[in-house]
């Protein structure tokens, strides 16, 4: 049997904001290739969980382990490709090129003082090209539109070639053309690239064929490796609370 | 109008001014596009109470002011990033603080208010030989640092969290940062003076911003602004007896307006 080892091993992780518990012992595994989704309700720790796994938090308890090593340790965070939430909402008038910014993606391998190599710049070109904003390279980002900036965002994630991609609700301020051009890309991501996709999302349905794992957060994690047990409807109500309907819809 | 270059304290002060205004405006890019413009305003006047005590004990003054503007942007860091305090409520305490107890300084002495004055808004006649060596050291010092950590401190401004993530040490270069404005600040006390630096380090990021260009070019047009700003200005100041920090910012202003009329939005 081929072992394989998980991205992500996360062993009862805690954390509290302000004496208020936010996340209680979640514990879970990611494996490579997986298109994993998170959701849960606004407020139940979804955001803070992914903050975690990157180190912008830090946990009140329990492990993390990246790529096998414990996140203490971890040194390779350009192998995490990260597009936070709201990510297309950017200040309109910062002097930033798109070229400029799917560069940053590099940053972390070139290092202090290193210039940009031939490697870097055929990175940014390919990242560039895949998200069909080659055209805009010397376009300011404050110029373009919220589905633009978008793919901007992400290619600057997908620049540091990572081999997992965490994408935190990105869809604010998008449209409705664009955020189906955006599903249809992270499933071309996982299945031809075989790219690790974490994605935080409140609209399951639109993914619900692509996932092959679900995380649900409300202050306590469940697990389910059978998305299609999570997405009915009786089992999301349950989940959320509240009368939950789901649609499910090829994009 | 060349012959005033042959008196040596204008060679200093054209000397100082350039170096003054290249790091003023690369320093200041980052800080005003992290909207964190008023931290210059406050460590000058921070700055001054370095003045103050340095005159007030027979110290150097420049030195002084180094001293009470690092210590002072380290504190202002830490009570930011540590304590989760607004960045304009830590700088608004900082900086009427600072000003208050420069004030009690020198009216506890009393006696320097003509030293202070050019302090206050800088003086073509008062930059030294002895002054064009701390800031060519220190200045250096500041400038390697800035450019050694170039596109860092961009990727910072541009997203903190996403240049946290990518594995930049960000608290690091924060600390970094606030540190060399705040010797770049103290240096420039002897051209620009405490009350006027501000506007060296903010406007020219400001205005060339306005021409709506990337980063590397907004950069350039800044030094470019800054570059020109002190030679009108220091000009202005040996042909009219003008306190040379008001003559360089009155040019930026003007360069400012220009820049707002040229690309009106």
């Amino acid at each position: 049997m081929k072992f394989s080892p998980s991205l992500f091993e996360v062993d009862q992780l805690c954390f509290e904001r302000h004496g208020n518990e936010v996340l209680k012992a979640a514990t879970f595994r990611i494996l490579p290739g997986e298109y994993c989704a998170v959701i849960g309700p606004n407020g139940g720790g979804k955001t803070t969980l992914v903050r975690l796994l990157l180190g912008l938090e830090k946990a009140t308890s329990g492990v993390i382990k990246l790529f096998g090593t414990d996140q203490n340790r971890f040194k390779d965070w350009n192998r995490i490709g990260y597009v936070p939430q709201r990510s297309a909402l950017v200040d309109g008038t910062f002097p930033a090129t798109v070229r400029e910014v799917v560069g940053m993606g590099r940053y972390a391998k070139r290092g202090m003082l290193g210039f940009e190599s031939a490697e870097d710049k055929a990175a940014i070109v390919e990242a560039m090209e895949l998200m069909g904003v080659a055209d805009l390279s010397d376009r300011l980002i404050g110029n373009l539109s919220g589905g633009q900036r978008q793919r901007v965002m992400i290619a600057r994630a997908l620049a540091s070639k990572p081999d997992v991609l965490i994408v935190d609700e990105p869809n604010t301020g998008v449209d409705v053309e664009s955020q189906h051009r955006f599903y249809e890309l992270l499933r071309t991501l996982n299945r031809t690239k075989k790219m690790t996709i974490l994605f935080i999302t409140h609209d399951i349905g639109v993914i619900a064929e692509d996932i092959t794992r679900v995380l649900f957060v409300n202050q306590t994690l469940l697990v389910s490796q059978n998305p299609s047990e999570v997405i009915r409807c009786d089992e999301m109500s349950r989940l959320y609370g509240t009368p939950a309907h789901v649609v499910c819809h090829n994009h | 109008m060349l012959e005033m270059l042959d008196y040596p304290f204008m060679q200093r002060a054209f000397i100082a001014g350039l170096m003054i205004a290249v790091l003023a405006s690369v320093g200041g890019s980052f800080i005003v596009l992290r909207r964190y413009s008023l931290l210059s305003e406050t460590l000058a006047h921070v700055s001054l109470v370095g003045v103050s005590v340095g005159l007030l004990f027979g110290m150097s003054p420049l030195w002084m002011a180094v001293v009470a503007s690092l210590v002072a942007s380290w504190m202002i860091e830490y009570l930011r990033s540590m304590h989760g305090m607004y960045s304009d409520s830590v700088l608004a305490i900082f900086l009427s603080g600072s000003l208050a107890l420069a004030i009690v300084i020198v009216s506890l002495a009393g006696s320097f208010n003509a030293s202070l004055f050019s302090y206050l808004f800088g003086s073509i006649l008062s930059v030294s030989v002895e002054d064009l060596w701390v800031m060519g050291i220190f200045g250096s010092i500041a400038m390697a640092l800035l450019l050694a950590f170039f596109k860092e401190l961009y990727f910072i401004a541009f997203d903190e969290d996403v240049a946290r993530a990518g594995g930049i040490r960000v608290a690091m270069l924060n600390f970094m940062l606030v540190s060399v404005i705040a010797v770049i600040i103290a240096l420039s006390i002897r051209v620009v003076g405490t009350l006027l630096i501000g506007a060296l380090m903010v406007i020219p990021p400001v205005a060339a911003i306005r021409f709506g260009m990337g980063f590397y070019p907004t950069t350039l047009l800044s030094i470019a602004i800054a570059l020109i700003s002190v030679v009108i200005g220091l000009s202005a100041s040996y042909l009219f007896s003008l306190p040379s920090g008001a003559a360089i910012v009155l040019c930026l202003l003007v360069i400012f307006i220009i820049a707002l009329v040229i690309n009106r939005r």
